[in-house]
């Protein structure tokens, strides 16, 4: 699992995954999203590239959303696989993080 | 293709989970199974052996898990076994539609059994006098002609 950035305009932090969210993975990100989430306000998180999406992934995705919205900010999920937002749905988290397939879209629920 | 193994032992430690998923790759690919089958396998074997693990070993290495896969004309089968204390996945509580209110009400790490009961075909609990044996039933959807 890998992670990377770039900069948007509006002050929006896009945050982009790659590989398997499963325990591993989760590992893996889970220091640098704490950091992500400690100084962006808006954060669009590229799911587009990750294959498998399990509850400590979903971990992983929660907690900076929580810490974000504590500080005024927000975060949104944009084009996940379909077996991966199957994940998101099921367990309802899907419903209180938006998702977004239309990049548009998901830069205009964060501004 | 050579036979995969029909089973694997494994410790108590999250780390092991690599394996575990090599071995499911192996067998998904020998009986040419798809690729969403493949996906509801990992998911739930990870869910199931990170709760035993993390919850019936308390992360304490050493203890044995050992899992056994069968196949029957119309579903692949997984029997993970432990030698914890009892615990039953049982369903979550879907009172409430399940639904959390707001972000702040979401338990970071809560879903686990519900997804395991979202993408499993069949699950059966068993106590054991020793432990506990849990049973997964995933229909199988072909890609190719393979015979299950």
């Amino acid at each position: 699992m890998t992670i990377s950035t770039e900069s948007m305009d509006g002050d929006i932090t896009r945050v982009i995954l790659d590989g398997r969210l499963d325990i591993q993975g989760a590992a893996a990100i889970d220091l640098r999203m704490n950091v992500l989430a400690g100084s962006c306000k808006f954060l669009l998180l590229d799911l587009a590239s990750v294959s498998f999406l399990g509850s400590m992934g979903l971990r992983s995705i929660v907690l900076p959303a929580q810490a974000i919205k504590r500080r005024g900010g927000k975060m949104v999920l944009f084009s996940p696989v379909p077996m991966v937002e199957e994940v998101l749905k099921a367990s309802n988290i899907g419903e209180i993080i938006p998702i977004f397939h239309d990049l548009h879209a998901a830069v205009a629920a964060l501004r | 293709m050579d036979t995969p193994p029909s089973l694997l032992e494994m410790d108590s430690q999250l780390s092991e989970l690599i394996r575990v998923q090599e071995w499911i790759d192996a067998l998904v690919n020998f009986y040419g199974l798809g690729e969403e089958t493949r996906f509801a396998i990992q998911l739930c074997m990870e869910e199931a052996l990170a709760n035993v693990v993390l919850h019936g070993y308390l992360s304490e290495p050493g203890h044995p898990i050992v899992i056994r896969s069968w196949a029957s004309d119309s579903a692949l089968y997984f029997a993970v076994e432990d030698k914890a204390p009892p615990f039953a996945p049982s369903a979550p509580d879907s009172s409430n539609g399940g639904s959390p209110a707001n972000l702040e009400s979401i338990t970071p790490g809560g879903n686990g059994i519900r997804l395991l009961h979202r993408f499993v075909g069949s699950l059966v609990y068993e106590r054991l006098s020793h432990g506990n044996r849990l049973t997964m039933g995933f229909p199988v959807a072909r890609d190719k002609n393979a015979s299950v």
